[in-house]
């Protein structure tokens, strides 16, 4: 049997990262919010959270968060963040000091769109709707943010 | 933070949420995403030419995980994408696919080519297979000759070939 640590995300991508890609987010983002309005880009950052990461949002709707924690375990890994993942009885709380996407487009880019952590904020939102959980993310500086798990009241 | 592992799955809503737009939409962001890719390749080809093109995409197949193949002989510089990691994930996505999502590549990599004088035939071969064939030439009637061969001959803004 196979423990639930063992298990493959739904996806497991590993190999070499392609950085670059970050930056095509930020271009996305500033295209999307400049012709079509912010309300676009969240509907469809939103689509990622619920569509996309269907699999995540099923093992929220199960009461199970652990899924999450271990997506952001391996996909922070593997870009190299600076950062940790504290669980404790009453809120799993994320914590990354140095982002490797903000980071990353800031070096490359002209500019990081003010609107670039909306892929986390509106992702996480998207995610827990309608789940026994909810995830706050707060921007705690530049490429810097905290993500919390905890169960509604 | 989306990681870019699954920048593609994230393209590949842009996309859905572009063609509910119209055609016209996808096109302009195709030209947005051209603009952004020149601050990669564009100097490399005005600069070197194939060798450049050769560098570029040596390092997208380290990065992203391709398994291509490339050939540059005096006429041509010829990319054969094997196994396309960019559809393979588009695809494996527990969202629904865009139906031409392969699309894109043509559709930033084209208006590069016109911008640089170089001439582009993109075989996609079928737009549900993870491979396909690229082919950049110097002279634009040996790029005509070469379109009688493809399969499915993709073309992009300024272009339109299906």
């Amino acid at each position: 049997m196979t423990s639930a640590d063992e298990r493959p995300l739904r996806y497991n991508e590993d190999g070499n990262v392609h950085l670059d890609f970050h930056g095509a987010v930020n271009t996305t983002i500033d295209f999307i919010v400049s012709r079509y309005g912010i309300e676009a880009m969240h509907e469809i950052f939103a689509r990622v959270g619920k569509d996309v990461y269907r699999d995540i949002r099923g093992h929220l709707l199960a009461g199970d968060a652990d899924e999450l924690v271990r997506h952001w375990q391996h996909f922070f890994e593997r870009e190299h963040a600076d950062f940790d993942i504290a669980v404790g009885p009453d809120e799993i709380v994320l914590t990354v000091r140095r982002c490797p996407a903000w980071h990353h487009v800031n070096k490359i880019a002209p500019s990081v769109s003010p609107h670039f952590c909306d892929q986390t904020i509106v992702t996480n939102r998207a995610m827990a709707e309608g789940t026994p959980f909810e995830i706050d993310t707060v921007i705690t500086g530049d490429g810097a943010c905290r993500q919390v798990i905890r169960r509604r009241a | 933070m989306i990681p870019s592992d699954h920048f593609t799955r994230f393209y590949n809503e842009v996309f859905k949420f572009l063609e509910r737009q119209g055609e016209a939409d996808l096109e302009r962001y195709f030209l947005e995403i051209s603009k952004n890719q020149e601050k990669h390749i564009l100097e490399l080809i005005r600069e070197k030419g194939f060798e450049g093109m050769r560098q570029y995409w040596s390092v997208i197949k380290d990065e992203e995980n391709c398994d291509l193949d490339i050939d540059v002989n005096e006429d041509r510089f010829e990319l054969r994408m094997n196994l396309c990691p960019s559809l393979t994930k588009a695809k494996d996505n527990d969202a629904e696919t865009f139906g031409r999502y392969c699309d894109h590549c043509a559709g930033w990599v084209g208006p590069i080519m016109d911008k640089t004088g170089y001439h582009l035939v993109y075989d996609v071969i079928d737009r549900n297979k993870p491979q396909c064939v690229m082919r950049i030439y110097k002279d634009e009637a040996k790029a005509r000759e070469a379109e009688m061969d493809v399969r499915l001959l993709m073309g992009w803004p300024g272009r339109k070939q299906v």
